[in-house]
């Protein structure tokens, strides 16, 4: 009897703590099952996206500082910076070059974000007055991100869908660089279609944005009548676009100005979340020791050679703002003849300023996570295409010409003074061609811009001969145009080898 | 202040006691006197239970086994001890009895804690050490897991930041059986699963369990070995008050030789000729260590009536850290209470509460930025030549290198501090059923609170000062509860002995975490307790995650005729962290012993009187799947657009259904053999661990598919293969004189078995600063986390060598490395393994000497065969910081002989030229110790009084030429804390310290 009752006052403390069914209900994760019901959903993918871009794998450093070093604008500063960095300016790197092997999934992740969003606005019972022109964002975020990808790799995985199993992942091969351009213009289409006119801010893309990349993507292709035209469709309506060549051309590097010139900027503002939302490029391009702008000085590892100090005409305006041509140091302005000086890793060059003038506020010390919006796409920068463009369908038109001084007007605003003056009329076709492209390096120096014009006009032996500004022996044209795919990828998926001639 | 407090709280309670004590001694009306020796060898036995029948009057024999007891004139005296019978004696007439007390023929039979239960230890089929209380409070130690530092074979004990006051410490069991989840020993203390270990003095004692036959019993969280602890319970007899006091001094035991400031100086100008120096000598190393100290108080009561037993302590221990502005203190308590509540039913509870703080200093810097937080690697690398602070009172920065602020601001200015408050209470009830039938239930609760707040002021410059003060808090709060029920049924068979148990535990564990922080204060003054004055709020956090566990478990043990042993042990666990498609485990083990020293033809034996034969094989599981692990996820991120935040969600996990726990399959062969009635006594045991289905991130989903994180799969396979020693003699038994010696020594070979696709998985563990990507790797058929670099050749004399080529070879006197694939240029393709960081053996050595009321302890502990690489050295030889002496004998064009490359500054590559023999021998501890004599401390009304000396870490044998051969370089909380070995940087210098003890009991 006594037995039992202990018993039952066991069994029943049994029970009060036995009942589970082990089933797992994760509270404060997010699970992708039904997450996204609504248009602002759509968009949270999709912010997700931009995030992504704004990490120190993607434009915080690991895309934008190998598109710098690869052009013959900028070089190496300090000797003592990491190999793959040197790796990928000297034209040596391998497959295992640790800049690629990090950009590569984080471009992937971000438009694994477009994928989802497109995925998940498809399921959804929306008015399309409201979700198309959310998607029409991924579209064209999707386009943007394979569109560095087609440049820079060639022949590419190409992924339109979300990836929800391994092995389906493994069977995939690459998609053709040709098939790859069709697809992101594509979506550019896409994305012209239902964006708007103008956003609330220009880190969202608008109708107009999509045109001026359709209009890059088109020049990048060599068909210039498109390019032309979707150059001038954004220039015909640029006051319906709010498009504006910002007086002075300091203002577009100063993150306290909001410009309206830009037509896609990727916004700092001085917070960082570990990587995210952290840009290195004031790090990376400063002096070090330099006590100006009171960020604890740079790195001294992205610094142009002094022949771009050298060839840039001292009257330019642009120069001035590009360059920085003193640092202070122990409270007295010196000249970079003396940077080493007071540190050994500094070189006797002029350094980049246009990430390190104006930072704003900054996360973290050395200028990191930044307050700067960085142009992606600047209207200047839409002039030119339709110069350049132009002048290939037909030659020595006025209208050509006038884009150009357009760009070269406001640069002559900033110091009052007559350089660069306007364009001279009746030059040959092949003359305003290297015109435009010499005005292109200028105008958008450090601009992530150089190196895509460098393989996209096959300038290489010219840019990095012994003639050029950044002479490179080891510059291969039958190798180097490309980067090299991941070798860890190419072990994962076989299918996708060889890879770039040369790797 | 609180210090104080408690010091004079003990005083009072001590002369209280004191003075109750000599209250009590009066009304006694004889004395009783004399010297108990054993039968077998005439020597004295210390520690004889002396019990007058009756009553609560008691006492124990000294460590010559003399008595003296106050008992009425006509009593009856129970002597008893374990190992021995027990005898009454009648005390009528004498006042002196001199007492032989006989061998118990079972003399084997020590009774040793297993899972849910005990076992006679010659019951024993399966691997177990136990490590008894004298071993574990030898010297004061912050821990029961250091105390555990070479005390039994096969066990690794390693802090994970030397010397650090409060530094967490990693216990491994026959290597690491996991690669990408934890190898921690499961802890069980007092039956509570995953309890916290209490106080070293606490513990009776520690048994270690091995092998699957033992440690199946806890299924899929038995892999990694099983810690059970006992802690001390009253016994019947009057109360014991026991009174530990403890007091260290503490000094680093090494420091590294560095450059003076005119050294640095001309070092410096051979880099940058416009280089001045600066006006000051400052020797940073001597600036941030200090002597530091440890006081420790243990108070405790115990006693038992009849039917109650109660064992209650309360511990103090305040440790100043070797390094300025680093300290621990902690306040604990702990409460055991059984009754037996009816003839039957047998109630307990135990209780368990403890509060920590942690003053630390940021040490071992972690990944990002210069690395500049660290105040032992920054005082290797600071300048010299540079004050603390500069004319205007501003805290200096490095004037070379990286900007970051010096050593002594960091240790003085930044604030970290760790609050920790952990309870648990237990409460069980024992009810016998019928008899041989027993039912326990269990039901315990435990809950651990975590606070870290850190601040670093705006006036150290590199870290906080453009941010304008930088303050943070992280929270973490764990909830515990354990429900368990087993039934146990003994029986005698003839000649044969069953034991069955059957049980059911449910467990559920829950964590809750949360952190958030700021920038940007107006004044200093703030510290971490007014983040809403920031003018920049950081990203806040927080998350939970729940786990459940229900569990059938059984276990059977036949022993026949004292020589034939069986044991068969299973458990199935159903875990909600398990993923929807093998939500059960079943982990079953057998094993069989043989008693060939109870054979016939052996019995009789009079040297050999322990030889038995074990053998075991089963599977238990690494509950390696943390919650949600196998679940399909998004991640949010942090994402501006047009300078305003917004919601932001990235793709993260595709899920994986069929994940399962990693198992490992153990086989373990062993050997016990006892010479001269057991006076040398040895344990071999040999075993093979083979751990399957290692779960790893898929590193073969390709990375185009975007996701943020690889999904976890089981994949890969390790195996650990070791030989253990232990070894026992008492070399010398008098009476005036004995000197007994343990021995463990112990292998343990690790090799990576099965990758992913036969795919290398590359590491790194370096420091961010120095912006490496591959440090060690995995590679099959290799030992875990061995490490990857160049091979360094020496200096570019300026004419090209055969072999070498790259753009090391820039100019005379840079480094060369050997081109291993001799394509002419040096490229991540030439690099190797260049060292191994599992060492061969380790070995603990323990002396115990006695002659008459003195005795010494002598205990050195090794470490032999593992490699170390050394960040500081590499840091240091990089040209961006102070350097060691070495670059005096720099390459110049007219010092070519040497291998020492030209000063500049160079990449930090990982190169064999700085991976050391790590292998070490340290004499752990040196004690000297002396027991008042028992009739002068009688006297005073005292059962005992014990003064000792000690020290720790007085020598070191080692060929490393950095601080410490045991650091470890953020083996704790990184992912890969298994495969990250062996690296050292700015790890807190080990200790050495000299030790006054007061033992009092009364």
């Amino acid at each position: 009897m006594r037995n039992l009752k202990y018993l039952s006052i066991f069994l029943a403390l049994i029970a009060i703590v036995a009942c589970s069914d082990l089933e797992e209900v994760p509270v404060g994760r997010l699970s992708p099952d039904g997450l996204v019901q609504s248009p602002a959903d759509v968009q949270t993918l999709i912010n997700g996206a931009i995030g992504n871009m704004a990490t120190e794998r993607y434009w915080g450093r690991k895309l934008s500082l190998p598109i710098m070093l690869r052009s013959d604008m900028v070089s190496i500063g300090d000797l003592g910076t990491p190999g793959r960095r040197q790796e990928v300016n000297n034209f040596s790197m391998g497959a295992d070059n640790g800049m690629v092997t990090a950009l590569w999934p984080k471009a992937y992740e971000v438009i694994a974000g477009t994928n989802e969003a497109i995925a998940s606005a498809a399921t959804l019972d929306a008015d399309p007055a409201q979700l198309d022109p959310v998607t029409a964002q991924a579209h064209f975020f999707r386009a943007y991100t394979y569109y560095h990808l087609v440049r820079l790799f060639g022949d590419i995985p190409y992924l339109d869908a979300p990836v929800l199993d391994v092995d389906a992942a493994l069977t995939i091969s690459k998609t053709s660089a040709a098939e790859v351009y069709s697809n992101i213009i594509a979506d550019l289409e896409e994305a012209k279609l239902n964006l708007p006119a103008t956003q609330p801010s220009r880190a969202l893309p608008s109708k107009g944005t999509a045109a001026a990349y359709l209009a890059s993507v088109y020049l990048t292709l060599g068909d210039y009548q498109k390019a032309y035209d979707e150059a001038k469709y954004v220039i015909d309506n640029e006051g319906e676009f709010g498009l504006v060549l910002e007086a002075d051309y300091q203002d577009l590097f100063n993150s306290g100005v909001k410009s309206n010139e830009p037509l896609l900027t990727l916004d700092f503002n001085g917070f960082s979340d570990g990587d995210t939302g952290r840009d290195y490029a004031p790090a990376l391009t400063g002096i070090r020791a330099n006590e100006r702008g009171n960020i604890g000085g740079g790195w001294s590892v992205a610094v142009p050679t002094i022949n771009v100090y050298n060839a840039w005409d001292g009257r330019d305006y642009r120069k001035a703002v590009s360059l920085d041509t003193t640092g202070i140091f122990n409270g007295v302005e010196e000249p970079f003849t003396k940077f080493p000086d007071f540190d050994s890793r500094n070189i006797q060059s002029a350094y980049i300023a246009k990430y390190t003038r104006f930072v704003g506020a900054t996360g973290t010390g050395n200028g990191r996570a930044s307050s700067l919006d960085y142009n992606l796409m600047r209207y200047a920068e839409v002039l030119l295409i339709a110069a350049e463009a132009l002048n290939e369908i037909n030659p020595g038109t006025i209208e050509a010409e006038g884009y150009v001084n357009r760009v070269r007007e406001r640069a002559r605003n900033g110091n009052g003074s007559d350089f660069p003056a306007n364009v001279t009329s009746g030059m040959s076709q092949a003359d305003f061609r290297d015109m435009v492209l010499e005005e292109r390096r200028w105008e958008l120096a450090f601009e992530f811009k150089r190196w895509y014009d460098i393989k996209r006009r096959q300038l290489g032996m010219e840019a990095f001969g012994l003639g050029g500004l950044e002479p490179q022996p080891s510059f291969d044209p039958a190798r180097d145009y490309l980067f090299p795919l991941p070798f860890d990828e190419l072990d994962r998926n076989p299918n996708l080898a060889p890879n770039n001639p040369g790797y | 202040m609180l210090k104080n407090k408690m010091k004079n709280w003990l005083k009072t309670l001590v002369t209280g006691i004191f003075l109750l004590t000599i209250s009590v001694g009066y009304g006694q009306q004889k004395t009783v006197t004399g010297t108990i020796v054993s039968n077998d060898d005439g020597i004295g036995i210390p520690g004889v239970n002396i019990v007058e029948k009756g009553t609560q009057n008691g006492t124990s024999s000294d460590f010559d086994g003399n008595y003296s007891i106050n008992v009425a004139e006509d009593a009856v005296l129970i002597f008893s001890y374990i190992g021995y019978v027990s005898q009454e004696r009648s005390v009528t007439g004498s006042s002196s009895m001199n007492i032989t007390l006989e061998v118990d023929v079972n003399a084997l039979e020590e009774v040793v804690v297993v899972g849910y239960g005990t076992t006679k230890k010659s019951d024993i089929t399966g691997s177990v050490s136990s490590v008894k209380s004298e071993e574990l409070a030898a010297f004061p130690v912050l821990s029961a897991e250091q105390a555990l530092q070479g005390r039994a074979a096969g066990v690794a004990v390693q802090s994970n930041n030397g010397g650090e006051p409060g530094a967490p410490i990693n216990i491994s069991i026959r290597g690491n059986t996991s690669i990408g989840s934890s190898s921690a020993a499961l802890v069980v203390v007092d039956g509570f699963v995953g309890g916290a270990l209490p106080q070293p003095t606490d513990i009776e004692s520690i048994e270690i369990l091995k092998d699957a036959s033992a440690t199946a019993i806890y299924g899929s969280r038995g892999a990694n070995g099983v810690i059970m602890v006992t802690t001390k319970k009253g016994k019947k007899g009057k109360m014991v008050v026991e009174i530990n006091s403890t007091y260290a001094t503490q000094n680093t035991t090494e420091r590294i030789e560095l450059l003076n400031a005119n050294q640095f100086a001309a070092y410096r100008q051979a880099i940058n000729p416009a280089y001045v120096q600066g006006g000051t000598e400052t020797d940073w190393q001597d600036l941030i260590y200090r002597t530091g100290n440890i006081s420790n108080h243990q108070l405790s009561f115990s006693g038992g009536s009849e039917n109650i037993n109660y064992y209650v302590s309360g511990n103090y221990f305040n440790q100043k850290g070797g390094v300025i502005n680093s300290g621990f203190e902690r306040f604990s308590f702990l409460s055991n209470v059984d009754v037996q509540a009816t003839e039957r039913l047998k109630l307990g509870f135990n209780a368990y509460a403890n509060r920590g703080n942690k003053n630390g200093i940021q040490s071992q810097a972690g990944s990002g930025g210069s690395g500049g937080g660290d105040v032992i690697s920054t005082a290797y690398r600071f300048a010299p030549d540079t004050p603390i602070q500069d004319a205007n009172g501003v805290n200096t920065t490095n004037p070379v290198g990286d900007q970051f602020d010096n050593p002594f601001a960091i240790a003085t200015e930044s604030v970290d501090e760790t609050k920790t408050d952990e309870y648990r209470a237990n409460f069980y009830a024992d009810y016998e059923l019928l008899k041989g039938l027993n039912f326990k239930t269990t039901f315990g609760f435990s809950t651990e609170n975590q606070t870290r707040g850190r601040f670093q002021p705006s006036t150290l410059i590199g870290q906080a000062g453009t941010q304008g003060g930088i303050a943070s808090i992280a929270s973490v709060k764990g909830t515990n509860i354990l429900s368990e029920n087993y039934l146990t049924y003994n029986a005698e068979l003839g000649k044969g002995n069953l034991t069955l148990l059957a049980g059911y535990s449910y467990q559920k564990d829950r964590t809750e975490r949360y952190s958030t922080g700021a920038q940007g204060f107006l004044s200093n003054s703030l510290s971490y307790y007014a983040l809403n004055a920031g003018s920049d709020i950081q990203t806040p956090f927080s998350s939970l995650s729940e786990r459940e566990i229900v569990s059938l478990f059984g276990r059977l043990n036949y022993e026949y005729d004292d020589r034939y042993l069986l044991t068969f042990t299973a458990r199935r666990d159903g875990a909600s962290n398990f993923a929807k498609n093998n939500k059960y485990a079943f982990f079953p083990s057998g094993a069989i012993g043989w008693r060939i020293s109870n054979e016939g033809f052996l019995k009789d034996n009079k040297t050999l009187s322990n030889l038995k034969l074990r053998a075991s094989y089963g599977v238990t599981g690494n509950p390696s799947i943390t919650p949600y692990q196998s679940l399909a996820n998004f991640q949010p991120i942090y994402a501006n657009v047009g300078d305003q935040t917004v919601g932001a969600v990235v793709p993260d996990l595709i899920a994986n259904p069929d994940l399962k726990w990693e198992s490992s399959y153990q086989t373990n062969l062993g050997l016990d053999i006892g010479f001269a009635n057991d006076r040398i006594t040895a344990t071999f045991d040999y075993y093979s661990i083979d751990t399957k289905d290692l779960i790893l991130r898929n590193s073969g989903l390709p990375e185009y598919a975007g996701l943020l994180s690889n999904p976890f799969q089981n994949v890969g396979e390790i195996n650990n293969t070791g030989f253990e020693i232990t070894l026992s003699t008492k070399n010398v038994l008098n009476e005036d004189f004995s000197w007994t010696t343990d021995l463990n020594w112990s292998t343990n070979q690790v090799e990576v078995v099965q990758l992913i696709d036969g795919q290398d998985i590359f590491l790194d563990s370096s420091p961010g600063s120095f912006l490496q990507d591959e440090t060690h790797l995995l590679r099959e058929g290799e030992p875990v986390g061995v490490f990857w670099g160049y091979e360094y050749r020496g200096v570019n004399q300026g004419t090209p060598e055969a072999g070498t080529a790259g753009y090391a070879e820039t100019g005379a006197g840079d480094e060369l490395f050997t081109d291993l694939n001799g394509d002419d240029v040096i490229t991540g393709d030439d690099r190797k393994i260049i060292g191994d960081p599992n060492p061969d053996w380790i070995a603990g050595l323990n002396n115990n000497f006695r002659y008459k009321n003195f005795d010494m302890n002598v205990f050195f502990q090794a470490s032999v065969g593992g490699d170390i690489y050394s960040y500081t050295f590499l840091e240091l030889a990089s040209g961006e910081s102070n350097a060691t002496p070495e670059v005096l004998n720099a390459w110049t064009p007219t010092n070519t002989n040497t291998d020492v490359p030209s000063a500049a500054v160079r990449e930090k590559r990982i190169t064999d030229r700085f991976v050391y023999d790590g292998s070490y021998v340290r004499l752990k501890n040196l004690s000297l110790g002396y027991n008042l004599p028992v009739d002068v401390v009688d006297k005073i009304g005292f059962q005992g009084i014990r003064l000792s000396l000690s020290g720790q870490n007085l020598l070191t044998f080692t060929d490393f030429p950095g601080t410490d051969p045991e650091a470890q370089y953020r083996s704790q909380g990184s992912q890969d804390s298994n495969v990250n070995r062996g690296f050292d940087y700015g790890s807190y210098p080990n200790i050495r310290s000299y030790t006054l003890s007061v033992n009092l009991k009364f």
